[in-house]
């Protein structure tokens, strides 16, 4: 016999403790009830009597004192949960390991759509079309979308997930660990763990039925891809020192390389295989950006995989803010992977979707890869104070961007009213006024400037002044190019150590970038009606790369998230947490830290982000997606190898009824208070 | 309202009439009824139509005859009964009862016990003595009332004839439980206080710790006449209690500790019934008139059954 529960010290001082109570009590005289009789002496013949007999009932009440202590005893010994030590060696310990990566929610685990998946059958009974009539055209009409795209809207998804759903690989996962638990003996301890980017455990080691169903109700799939090795190393931890350990994992075998670090040892792996089909299509990329020259318009990039066995003919749809803006059909040969740009797209403000699906109403195992999502950058208008004499260059390259508001001064009327993100002193350089901002300097003058102006440098017949030497990494020349720029005078410019040279002559510096307390400055040493940069392309990219510096609208803007991994989203700096609205509309709290909101997303979609009240509240939004072609390889694996061991399959429990000897231990203490009682209050033994 | 009632209103001062509302329901109108009706079944039963005079035990020079008795030397020839001599060749003596007017003694416990369980006993024995006394005047004999616990707490002077009836609820209405029970100390002050001996009815519960027997034989050997009318209320007998219990008497304060269980009880309800058997067979066997009056039971109901049983009317 060995006590398997609450450990033996712990009872022994819960025994003692309660015990020492019980004693105190039945030492303490009981405080009687005060009873006014008429006359006491009739009870006097009666008390007699009873006197006789108080020595038994001194004899009795040491025997209730006995009776609770020895209640109290069996009570803690429940509490050990006391087993046969042959019936505990019997039981086998096992971590299941539930696949919840995404690939996993691949719905051909019904008969019915794996025929469809196999092109055995018409797919009529699974569609669902945007049929005049239908919930979702009605729902599409009433929130203003097109019907293609009123899956990218959080009331479409809702109103699919509300939807009959098919069954997934999940599903079918939960029906076997379902069984699993069924088949769970007395002895035999299970902990159930979601796989996915993370490893969770959603049970303790135990063989009830009812916390093991609760834990498995837990479990839900996520748009990942699991870590198979971080699961390993969980599950070896929580097996440790444990007879009969063993490993099942149940999913669909798509787990990808083992760490170098896991070893299982002799702990036993199983694999439960899950799926039917291989046949799939993805959007594995989805990309989009503003074109820098004209940022009301935009392009998009997207790479699609058939990771199928067969040929596909694919319909690629593509949605702007609810509206529909493309559909492409391709043709995709069996492991091919294409790339797709779409250029010169306008309309949509903030959202792009693309979706993907089987021409003729053919399915893919996999739905959830299906879709990718990206949101455009956001555009910012920028007050730019223009403090010059004339110059019909700068103008025009200023036209070019329309969410620039533009106001341009004499030299003599500077500064302009109002506050200002972006100053250009075109040839002057007056004293810096407040609330100018930003400042670009075009051909400035020696005076009240941040640097110092050396002497004129001219071109020559030998040499033609231009930039010898330019920073092409600098995001003031990006997507352009200054290396054969001729210039016909310039003046070389020196600025501080912490100051940086962008482009450089033989004798210095023609673009200089800085910074002082805070206020940025570039500047750029020569006129550019004396040189031909104004009929260049790069002019006018030039000037809208400075501005874009400036008021810091982000060129290296990230359209989309890819999940499983740990996100930082920009975030004001001042705050320390940020609610996150995820893509099913649910609201999580999450921590900024260095102006980077921190989150390990799980879930395909668009997101939206929102710190600080009041005045000070901020918000953005930004999209994730799944983006893993290894997800989208869902063929299921006949067996899974760890290290070159096959892992095998579960061996089937051996069903034995074990007696809890605690429960009849419970019920024979209760069933001794019950007597107890009975007698007590029918004045039997007191 | 009574015809009682309304005359006890009118007579009464204007300061102290009292609307109906307000008047003490120990003696409303009912029992004043019932008081007229037990008052004419006293007279048609036991005394007829003749002046209510009440006949001692003693023999004397009274017109009516009572009984015979041997003929002893020194008795007076003028009461031998000649016809007897002539038919049995006996020497009997003509005994005639003497009429006197009677004196009527309440003693009225009301001790702590009596007032014990809401007063049940004490309202009953009030009831009980009002009606009885109200008898008495009616017969133009002489009531006087006492009430008594350790000693002589209340007295009512002997007054005669019916209308004096409303000084008895007065005085009634006045007495309240009070005090230990010790009837053996309170009747001796109350025979030293009363020379004239006469009918003496004890209304009591006799929770006496002193003995209930003391003060009976203080009347006894005194030549009153007890006349015992025990209250009893059967709840004494049944009490609700259950439990580890610490009792105390409600008059001594005296405690013993108990844990009343149903067998506990059930000895407590015979030796209640031992003592109520024990009180009776002390009476008997003294000659003492024992009229046990249980508070459950309608007080004109227990009266009529005093009459019946005799020994308070002659």
């Amino acid at each position: 016999m060995e006590l398997t529960g609450a450990l033996p010290g712990l009872l022994l001082q819960v025994g003692l403790g309660v015990g020492a109570a019980v004693v105190l009590l039945y030492i303490l005289k009981l405080r009687r009830r005060p009873i006014a009789v008429p006359f006491s002496r009739l009870w006097e013949a009666v008390l007699k009597d009873k006197e006789s007999t108080s020595l038994f009932s001194h004899l009795k009440r040491f025997l209730s004192l006995l009776l609770q202590l020895a209640l109290l005893a069996l009570l803690l010994l429940a509490l050990g949960d006391p087993r046969k030590k042959v019936q505990k060696s019997e039981g086998r310990n096992l971590v299941v390991l539930l696949d919840a990566s995404a690939s996993m929610k691949a719905v051909d685990v019904d008969a019915d759509m794996a025929r469809v998946l196999a092109g055995d059958a018409p797919d009529d009974e699974v569609r669902r079309e945007c049929q005049p009539g239908s919930p979702e055209l009605e729902r599409a009409r009433e929130l203003g979308v097109d019907c293609d795209c009123l899956w990218m809207t959080p009331e479409g998804a809702r109103l699919e997930a509300e939807s009959p759903s098919l069954r997934s690989r999940l599903d079918a996962a939960k029906d076997e660990v379902r069984a699993l638990v069924a088949a769970v003996g007395g002895a035999d301890r299970m902990l159930l763990a979601q796989m996915d980017a993370t490893v969770t455990p959603k049970s303790t080691m135990t063989n009830d039925p009812v916390e093991l169903g609760k834990a498995l109700a837990e479990v839900h799939a996520v748009d990942v891809r699991a870590d198979f090795s971080e699961a390993l190393r969980f599950a070896k931890d929580a097996l440790r020192g444990l007879p009969k350990a063993e490993i099942v994992v149940v999913g669909d075998g798509a787990l990808g390389a083992v760490g170098s670090d896991v070893e299982l040892g002799d702990v036993k792996l199983s694999f439960v295989p899950i799926g039917a089909s291989e046949r799939n299509v993805a959007i594995t990329a989805f990309s989009v950006r503003r074109y820098p020259l004209d940022k009301s318009r935009y392009e998009v990039m997207l790479e699609v995989a058939n990771t199928g066995s067969r040929d596909e003919d694919v319909e690629l749809t593509l949605c702007g803010d609810g509206l529909l803006a493309d559909v492409k059909h391709l043709h995709l040969a069996a492991g091919e992977s294409l790339s797709r740009f779409y250029p010169n797209l306008s309309g949509a403000r903030e959202k792009l979707a693309g979706r993907m699906r089987l021409r003729g109403g053919s399915f893919d195992a996999l739905p959830s890869d299906d879709r990718a999502y990206a949101v455009l950058p956001e555009r910012k208008r920028a007050r730019i104070q223009v403090v010059s004499p004339g110059n019909m260059y700068l103008d025009a390259a200023l036209l070019l961007d329309e969410y620039l508001d533009v106001t341009t001064v004499a030299p003599k009327q500077y500064p302009a009213p109002g506050e200002f993100d972006v100053t250009i002193f075109d040839g002057v350089n007056p004293p810096v006024a407040p609330k100018s901002g930003h400042l670009f300097y075009l051909n400035p003058g020696a005076d009240n400037v941040p640097f110092k102006v050396d002497k004129e440098l001219t071109s020559d017949a030998k040499y033609t002044v231009g930039f010898d030497e330019v920073d092409e990494k600098s995001p003031l020349l990006r997507y352009l190019s200054l290396g054969d720029v001729h210039i016909s005078r310039a003046h070389p410019l020196q600025g501080e150590k912490d100051d940086k040279a962008v482009g450089k002559s033989f004798r210095g510096a023609l673009l200089l970038q800085g910074r002082r307390q805070g206020q940025k400055f570039v500047a750029l040493g020569f006129d550019v009606r004396e040189s031909d940069l104004p009929l260049r392309i790069a002019w006018p990219l030039f000037v809208l790369n400075v501005i874009n510096d400036f008021v810091e609208e982000d060129t290296g803007y990230i359209s989309s998230f890819t999940t499983g991994s740990v996100w930082h989203l920009p975030a004001p700096a001042s705050v320390e947490a940020a609610t996150l609205t995820l893509p099913d509309g649910s609201e999580r709290v999450v921590p900024v830290k260095d102006g980077r909101a921190i989150f390990l997303g799980d879930t395909a979609g668009f997101y939206a982000l929102a710190s600080g009240a009041g005045s000070a509240a901020e918000s953005s939004r930004f999209a994730a997606n799944i983006s893993d072609p290894g997800e989208s390889h869902v063929a299921p694996a006949a067996e899974l190898v760890v290290k070159g061991v096959t892992a095998g399959t579960l061996e089937r429990f051996t069903v034995g009824v074990q007696p809890e000897i605690w429960i009849y231990i419970l019920l024979g203490v209760l069933g001794v208070s019950a007597i107890e009682w009975l007698t007590y209050h029918r004045r039997l033994t007191v | 309202m009574g015809v009682l009632d309304l005359f006890r209103r009118a007579a009464a001062p204007l300061s102290r009439r009292r609307s109906p509302a307000q008047k003490e329901e120990l003696f409303d109108d009912e029992f004043q009824r019932k008081l007229d009706y037990l008052a004419m079944v006293s007279k048609r039963v036991f005394t007829g139509a003749i002046r209510a005079e009440r006949r001692t035990k003693r023999t004397g020079s009274g017109v009516e005859f009572a009984d015979h008795r041997e003929y002893a030397p020194g008795d007076d020839f003028r009461y031998l009964d000649l016809h007897a001599y002539q038919r049995f060749d006996r020497l009997l003596l003509r005994l005639f009862e003497e009429e006197e007017d009677l004196s009527i003694y309440f003693i009225l416990d009301n001790s702590f016990s009596m007032g014990f369980g809401g007063g049940a006993k004490l309202k009953q024995a009030k009831r009980l003595c009002a009606a009885l006394a109200y008898v008495g005047l009616a017969n133009l004999d002489r009531v006087a009332i006492v009430a008594a616990n350790a000693e002589i707490s209340g007295r009512m002077q002997s007054t005669r004839g019916k209308a004096r009836i409303f000084r008895v609820f007065r005085f009634l209405e006045r007495i309240q439980a009070d005090g230990p029970t010790d009837l053996g100390t309170a009747l001796r002050t109350f025979v030293a206080q009363h020379k004239r001996r006469g009918l003496a009815v004890v209304l009591s519960d006799l929770y006496d710790p002193a003995g209930f027997e003391h003060g009976i034989n203080v009347l006894r050997y005194n030549k009153f006449e007890p006349f015992v009318l025990h209250v009893i209320d059967r709840r004494d007998k049944s009490p609700p209690l259950r439990g580890d219990l610490r009792l105390y008497d409600c008059e001594t304060g005296e405690e013993r500790e108990v844990t009343v269980t149903a067998k506990v009880l059930e000895r407590y309800g015979e030796a209640y019934e031992h003592y109520l058997e024990a009180v009776r067979r002390f009476c008997v066997s003294r000659q003492v008139s024992y009229f046990p009056a249980d508070v459950a039971t309608p007080f004109d109901e227990l009266i009529l059954r005093v009459f019946r049983r005799g020994g308070f009317l002659r």
